[in-house]
């Protein structure tokens, strides 16, 4: 057992949650096994919000489920709270799981309690009284705005609602984490922002940790802070959100990152583009747009003129980002002069289109 | 027809089918009230030790399986006649009403289990998960989320059994026992007075009908649609 000291000094020095090279692999035999969770290794800071975002299959559920032991890893080590949590006997597990809130994608409410009992029951599993459940409650009802529904059933309600009492549920007995599984998949774009706005209030002004999986970037755009991207059980990368997003990678793969956002032509568009244009065809970021602009509008005294073919800006919690395409023409060395120039202020891909050689 | 019932003896047969009636309710009633708890817990227990179930056991699984797949299907006049030796020693008795309520709570029991398992099964994975993640310990799970959750169609399926016990309460006859089934067989069937069996049969339709109403109502009020 630790003194009171050392955990004291434990909080804010240590990540809350390490992965150290975990695998999950579901079933036995070469060829009916699938490795859910591939030597993933990530830590998640205290206050932070980290997003897992990945196609549907990449082992997103199960490595959220690792987390509070829902699942067990087998190899690696997590650990979680202070505890490894791998190593835990389940009944050890509910001591920490009672101190990490869960959101889920289907809800999961308790269909034959009301909201008031939803929110509840965490409460009367960690032994709160009558009275201090009742004023948590209402509390907590308050916080997500649903005041008027304590008495309601959840078949009663609305998708984003349910989800709400979700939220109220994980948060009930104040927890120092909160996964979050695909908390807005079941839902439509008005009620993500609303059930994304209520995971941001959660974060900034309860200090709560979070830890969201999701396949959409909606989410990860708007709340996350650091995020991996997890393919075939593998984390493929990881970053700042702002990062992550803005840096174009040359190696010309279709990322997540990049099929998500729609920021770069796909050969579709290209062929429409080339319709109407012989040009030079580059992506430039827009990390620095000021720079980017300022550049562009002296693409005249270079002998180049431009036309912007493709492109889009995206906002992230706390700052933008984009690329823009563009098809540049000129005379002689002009265009090529003008590209380097554009590399000097910012990253710079050659947009390649069917068999083009390129320039 | 009319006149058949007309002409009835009803100082003679009105209380007969009363006694009847009665002590076919007690049959069902005395056997369910202890076939109940029987088949909860062995339906609780093969839904839980099932392969991914919160209690997964799969030795135990078996045995419960096998048990109830080996008892339920044995035809109740043929389990009457099987049991008798044991219900001897346990009950003194092998023949009359305590005979076949002994015999009825055997194959109630197994088929209950069946039953609150099929309902069990059809409750979301989901909400188990929920409140396994809220640090809730298996027992507290199995009675304060698998069986509310699952209250409403387990009303259904309790209903359903008690409506199998009466058919079954109506073989008491065979080993010297009363009910509605006894009353037919003896007062209409073997006198040749179809218009007597078939007061037996109106008093088994109403019974059924209003314990139908009933658990319909029940598990109406209790899953709120």
């Amino acid at each position: 057992m630790s003194t009171a000291g050392t955990t004291d000094a434990r909080v804010g020095a240590d990540p809350l949650i390490e992965f150290e090279q975990v695998t999950r692999i579901f079933g036995t035999g070469k060829e009916a096994s699938v490795t859910a969770v591939d030597n993933v290794s990530f830590k998640v800071d205290k206050g932070e919000v980290y997003g897992v975002i990945g196609f549907s299959g990449a082992g997103k559920s199960t490595l959220i489920r690792l987390v509070n032991g829902l699942e067990r890893p087998t190899s690696g080590t997590i650990n979680v709270l202070g505890h490894d949590v791998s190593k835990l006997s389940e009944s050890r597990l509910r001591h920490v799981r009672s101190r990490i809130g869960m959101v889920f994608q289907q809800f999961n409410l308790f269909q034959s309690r009301n909201v008031a009992g939803n929110i509840a029951y965490p409460l009367r599993v960690a032994g709160w009284s009558r009275v201090e459940r009742d004023s948590r409650v209402a509390e907590l009802l308050d916080f997500v705005g649903l005041g008027d529904k304590a008495k309601a059933y959840p078949e009663q309600l609305s998708g984003g609602q349910k989800q709400r009492v979700g939220i109220a549920r994980a948060l009930a007995v104040k927890p120092e984490i909160l996964l979050a599984d695909e908390s807005t998949s079941a839902l439509d774009p008005s009620t993500t922002g609303e059930v994304l706005r209520l995971l941001r209030r959660a974060n900034e002004e309860l200090g709560i940790t979070i830890v969201a999986i999701t396949h959409e970037m909606e989410v990860i755009r708007s709340i996350a802070d650091r995020v991996a991207v997890m393919d075939k059980g593998k984390i493929v990368e990881e970053g700042l959100v702002y990062d992550i997003f803005s840096n174009p990678r040359d190696d010309g793969e279709v990322t997540f990152v990049g099929s998500a956002l729609r920021d770069r032509p796909t050969d579709e568009d290209l062929a429409r583009i080339r319709l109407h244009t012989r040009g030079r065809l580059v992506t430039v970021s827009l990390k620095d747009s000021a720079a980017v602009g300022a550049l562009l509008g002296q693409a005249a005294q270079f002998g180049v003129s431009f036309e912007i073919v493709h492109g889009g800006m995206n906002t992230t919690k706390n700052s933008s980002f984009g690329l823009l395409t563009l098809a540049l023409e000129g005379e002689g060395d002009a265009v090529q002069h003008f590209v380097e120039t554009m590399r000097g202020v910012t990253p710079v891909q050659e947009v390649r289109y069917g068999n083009e050689v390129p320039r | 027809m009319i006149d058949a019932y007309r002409d009835l003896d009803w100082n003679y047969y009105g209380p007969e089918l009363i006694d009847a009636l009665g002590e076919t309710v007690q049959m069902v009633v005395f056997a369910f009230a202890i076939s109940a708890w029987i088949g909860l817990t062995l339906g609780l227990l093969l839904y839980t030790t099932r392969a991914g179930g919160l209690l997964a056991n799969a030795a135990l699984f078996w045995i419960v399986n096998f048990l109830v797949n080996t008892i339920r299907p044995i035809p109740f006049i043929i389990l009457i006649a099987a049991l008798q030796p044991l219900t001897i020693q346990m009950l003194g008795t092998g023949i009359g009403n305590t005979a076949v309520i002994h015999a009825m709570v055997w194959a109630s029991s197994f088929g209950i289990a069946r039953i609150v398992e099929q309902n069990l099964v059809t409750i979301d994975p989901g909400v188990v998960e929920a409140a396994r993640a809220m640090g809730a310990s298996r027992v507290r799970i199995i009675f304060t989320v698998i069986l509310p959750e699952a209250f409403g169609p387990l009303i259904l399926g309790f209903t359903f059994v008690i409506i199998a016990m009466i058919d079954m309460s109506a073989l008491a006859g065979i080993v010297g026992g009363g009910g509605l089934g006894n009353f037919a067989i003896v007062e209409g069937y073997q006198r040749f007075r179809p218009e007597v069996t078939w007061l037996a049969v109106a008093a088994v339709i109403v019974m059924v009908h209003m314990l139908q109403i009933f658990g319909n109502l029940a598990a109406r009020k209790v899953m709120r649609r």
